[in-house]
């Protein structure tokens, strides 16, 4: 009995350990994640599904920071596909990116009125209420008369106009981009209309804080650009809803957010700084011109990512205009200091020569030898070391999207009491928005807006030839079909391969026609221009009852 | 009753497992969504404070605890600066005290490896008048144990080098005012006392080799009211570290002798910098004279106090205070290059200088001249350290300093 017992138990462990087998591959949800479209593909918004409002509040030190990224982060060498770009390549809305230019019509007002919600600070007396944190140029937190509280900076010195013509204007090309912005306001300042509230403090350098006093005000102003009338323009900026906890890095992820699950330096919108910055001169890339805010979402509390402060950007910095090289070096270049010791500086770069239209309140900034792959920030971020081709392009086409009206509209925002000023800043903008169209539109197979009507009919567009930067493929373009099995990923050939000279392809007879299935179409140029275009997009469309839908598109391949 | 096949018990078990586990699993698999939020549940179950690393804290501390970066540092903090030209590398401290908002007192060290010391205790009241005027008064005792001293003369020996040891105690209060960010004008009066002994250097001390009439005022031990008042411009973003801009400054030192039984004197000090910058700051040219001279032809005045050049930020070429007279004339040129514009600078340079008993002896076929190169680590406002190597007439000479040469 015993030893019968035994042998059942024997027995009995065999048949468990084949069954947990059968139970594993029944369970194990790898045939669920080896399936390649969801349902819900391709998602219009990445999820915030969890609570993370216990983020603590973490400022970055800043050498830290230049440090890491100058000399610790590299370009990942695998050079791996963005990893927050939805089933369609392309990024979803999230609490980092709003989807707007490009993705649906942008009106030139909407543009123009960018983030703002007002009209900025209501007329009447400023009451200080806190000294200014963080950064170089003169400012400090008021409340106007209406109750709001602003923080406001003023332009240095010499430099009228710069610094806060540069914050609006980019701050509404950022924000029709897509980026979380502070509301940002050109306002003017009665120094006799300030007061300072009771509750007012100062840190003082003995590191007691003590009660604001007039004259810390005007140790203040002595440090802002007067107007022949004794007023100073400033930059009136809205607090940020939300708890702040600190700025954002351009590598990693925050330990404490668990929505935060792409690396930021895998993530398009970041890696697409690369273009937007070098279209805008966005040199000081750093986490502490970033701001995360905790804010309250179906009753969740989650993070919010804004790139704070994007002013540093066309020919300007905070106190002065641009220095020379920046722009088109990092701070530390190992080789290039090097040529430059051993040749007595006789090694020339392009930022030595070229010529500038330079205006105060626009600094240095040119759109004639300007050279978007050559474009650095003074630091290099991990994100934009990270981007591919496609991020690039993703960006390149948000770029295009701005028209000249709309450009010159928002550079109008900016108030330039110069015209000339103001239509040099637009004029470079058109010219660096054109080159970075040039430069990455034709730089991977471009084919966008695939569409597949029920009659088989593939309709697409050619991003670069639209745009005027490329010549329409000698050939045409070939398409080649495949029936796909979403569950295994295996394609099967459908018909022979189709060539059109034209943006339309009908599909060969036998296109499955059942609701929920798959198909997948590779479509290459045929005697490009470039020869990146003869690497297939590859696009996959979803069979339902109103018709085909397009569910995936691959431009690289991972 | 048959016994139940165990395999048959297994397989319901499973199958009974399967689907109350994995059915509502399969259905929550169903949306890209879900996936998504899958993976941020598995990171919710992991989630760690977000805190700096330890690399992160040390260089937080480094840089914003009131250490080596801070303009304003609280408590202790390291103390770099020179006791005297000359002395060597050093390594210092000092203890700070706020007592006011920006008033502070401290007290700060000095150590040099060739074993001068400086010692001083020191309050500063700035950011009086909206910031325009600052009050400072000090207190300190400095050794410099090995002064070389050549003779007085354009033309003395090289041979004739000796030391002395010299010891200064002052007092000293006065104030700065600013009525623009560019132009400063500064005031103070105090009391200094020196004590001259035999230098302990290795070559012979001064009282081996030189009297009172090639040495003026050898073996006394005088002592002043020290007052000086001075002016300055500076329209270059930094008096530390300059691509840009220039700095003139003028002084005049009143010693009015209080024992000794030496003459009461002025010595006024002229310095014109110029940076002139070439191709976008790839280079610059960047110019300096500096003129020294002693009021009362015939005040006398001791040896140490007067003016002199070689080494240091003067006469590279030549060894510490190696041209002593009454008058001096400096003038150096400087050919910068940048090969990197936040931290290392490379310059070409060549000083000239003489120096005489009276004015109208500085002539210019008296200069002595010297030339050679440096490489200098500097911050946005500051040079932390520099290396000259110059080349004088009597030989090759190094330089190096925690300032900028002018």
């Amino acid at each position: 009995m015993k030893s019968e017992t035994h042998i059942e138990y024997g027995r009995l462990t065999r048949t468990a350990a084949t069954g947990l087998l059968l139970l594993a591959s029944l369970a194990n949800p790898v045939g669920a994640q080896q399936r390649k479209f969801y349902d819900d593909d391709p998602i219009a918004r990445e999820p915030s599904t969890r609570d993370a409002s216990g983020a603590i509040h973490r400022d970055i030190d800043l050498m830290y920071d230049l440090g890491r990224n100058l000399f610790a982060l590299q370009r990942d060498p695998k050079l791996v596909r963005a990893q927050n770009v939805n089933s369609v390549d392309e990024v979803p809305d999230s609490e980092w990116f709003t989807n707007r230019i490009l993705a649906r019509p942008v009106g030139i007002d909407e543009a123009v009125r960018g983030p703002d919600t007002g009209p900025g600070p209501a007329p009447g007396k400023l009451i200080v209420v806190h000294a200014k944190q963080s950064g170089v140029t003169p400012g400090f937190t008021v409340k106007d008369s209406a109750g709001q509280v602003w923080f406001v900076q003023f332009d240095a010195p010499g430099q009228p106009e710069a610094a806060s013509g540069a914050a609006v204007v980019a701050t509404k090309l950022f924000h029709a981009i897509g980026y979380f912005q502070s509301e940002n306001h050109i306002s003017y300042l009665d120094p006799s209309k300030l007061e300072v509230d009771k509750q007012a403090e100062v840190d003082t350098p003995s590191g007691r804080v003590r009660p604001m006093k007039m004259d810390d005000i005007r140790k203040v102003l002595d440090r802002a650009h007067k107007r022949p009338d004794g007023t100073c323009r400033m930059l009136a900026s809205l607090a940020i809803p939300g708890r702040i906890i600190g700025g954002f890095k351009y590598y990693g992820t925050r330990k404490d957010d668990p929505n935060d699950i792409v690396p930021h330096e895998h993530r398009r919108e970041l890696r697409a700084l690369k273009v937007f910055g070098a279209w805008t001169n966005l040199v000081d890339m750093k986490a502490l011109n970033t701001l995360d805010t905790v804010i309250t979402e179906n009753g969740r509390g989650v993070i919010r990512h804004y790139l704070q402060d994007v002013g540093s950007t066309f020919g300007t910095g905070a106190l002065a205009p641009r220095e020379w090289d920046e722009g088109y070096e990092y701070i530390v270049e190992g080789d290039k200091a090097l040529k430059r010791l051993v040749t007595i500086d006789f090694y020339i770069q392009p930022w030595q020569t070229i010529p500038y239209k330079e205006y105060k309140s626009i600094g240095r900034f040119e759109g004639d030898y300007f050279k978007p792959e050559e474009w650095k920030s003074r630091i290099p971020a991990a994100a934009v070391l990270n981007a591919r081709a496609d991020d690039n392009f993703w960006a390149a086409r948000r770029v295009m999207a701005f028209s000249d009206e709309m450009i010159r509209a928002i550079v109008k925002a900016g108030q330039y009491s110069d015209p000339a000023a103001g239509r040099h800043l637009a004029d470079v903008l058109i010219k660096r928005r054109d080159k970075i169209g040039k430069s990455y539109l034709p730089a991977v197979n471009p084919l966008v807006d695939f569409r597949l009507d029920a009659s088989g009919v593939l309709t697409f567009e050619n991003a670069a030839v639209s745009a005027g930067f490329a010549t329409a493929p000698r050939g045409g373009y070939e398409a080649r079909w495949y029936r796909f099995d979403n569950s295994s990923g295996n394609a099967t050939p459908i018909g022979s391969p189709v060539v059109s000279p034209a943006l339309t392809i009908q599909a060969p007879a036998g296109l499955p026609a059942g609701d929920g299935e798959f198909i997948k179409v590779e479509v290459a140029a045929v005697g490009p221009p470039n020869s990146s275009w003869t690497t297939p997009v590859q696009v996959y469309f979803r069979r339902l009852p109103a018709g085909w839908k397009l569910v995936g598109l691959e431009r690289m391949s991972d | 009753m048959e016994r139940l096949k165990p395999r048959w018990v297994v397989l319901v078990l499973i199958w009974t497992l399967h689907t109350f586990l994995w059915a509502p699993g399969g259905s929550a698999q169903e949306s890209r969504a879900d996936s998504i939020g899958r993976q941020q549940d598995e990171k919710s179950k992991r989630l760690q404070p977000e805190v700096p690393d330890r690399v992160e804290q040390y260089i937080t501390k480094v840089t914003k605890g009131g250490w080596i970066f801070s303009p304003n540092p609280n408590h202790l903090y390291p103390y770099f600066d020179s006791v005297y030209p000359g002395g060597g590398f050093t390594l210092g401290a000092g203890y700070r005290e706020y007592y006011g908002d920006y008033a502070f007192a401290e007290a700060r060290g000095l150590y040099s490896f060739q074993n001068y010391k400086k010692f001083e205790l020191r309050t500063a009241s700035p950011n009086h008048a909206g910031g325009h005027v600052d009050f400072e008064a000090l207190a300190g005792w400095m050794d410099a144990t090995e002064i070389p001293y050549y003779g007085l003369g354009i033309d003395s020996p090289k041979d004739g080098k000796s030391n002395f040891r010299l010891q200064e105690t002052y007092v000293q209060a006065g104030a700065t005012v600013r009525p623009v960010s560019w132009l400063y004008l500064r005031a103070g009066s105090g009391y200094d006392r020196f004590i001259q002994e035999a230098g302990t250097g290795g070559s012979p001390s001064i009282g081996d080799l030189y009297g009172p009439d090639t040495a003026p005022g050898l073996g006394v031990n005088p002592s002043y009211v020290h007052s000086v008042a001075s002016a300055g411009i500076v329209w270059a973003p930094a008096e530390g570290y300059a691509r840009r801009g220039g700095v003139y400054r003028y002084s005049i030192h009143d010693y009015r002798n209080v024992t000794g039984n030496l003459d009461s004197f002025q010595l006024t000090r002229g310095e014109l910098v110029q940076h002139i910058p070439i191709l976008r700051e790839t280079w610059v040219l960047s110019l300096r004279g500096r003129m020294e001279s002693v009021y009362g032809q015939n005040a006398e005045v001791p040896y140490f106090l007067l003016p002199w050049l070689g080494s240091g930020s003067t006469l590279r070429g030549y060894g510490t205070g190696r041209f002593r007279d009454r008058h001096s004339l400096l003038m150096t040129g400087e050919w910068r290059w940048i090969p990197n514009r936040f931290a290392l600078d490379m310059a070409l340079f060549c000083d000239a200088g003489t120096v005489a008993p009276r004015f109208k002896d500085l002539h210019f076929g008296d200069l002595k001249y010297d030339y050679g190169v440096g490489i200098r680590l500097h911050g946005p406002a500051v040079t932390a350290l520099r290396f000259d190597v110059a080349h004088g007439s009597e030989g090759w000479h190094l330089v190096i300093s925690a300032s900028a040469p002018f």
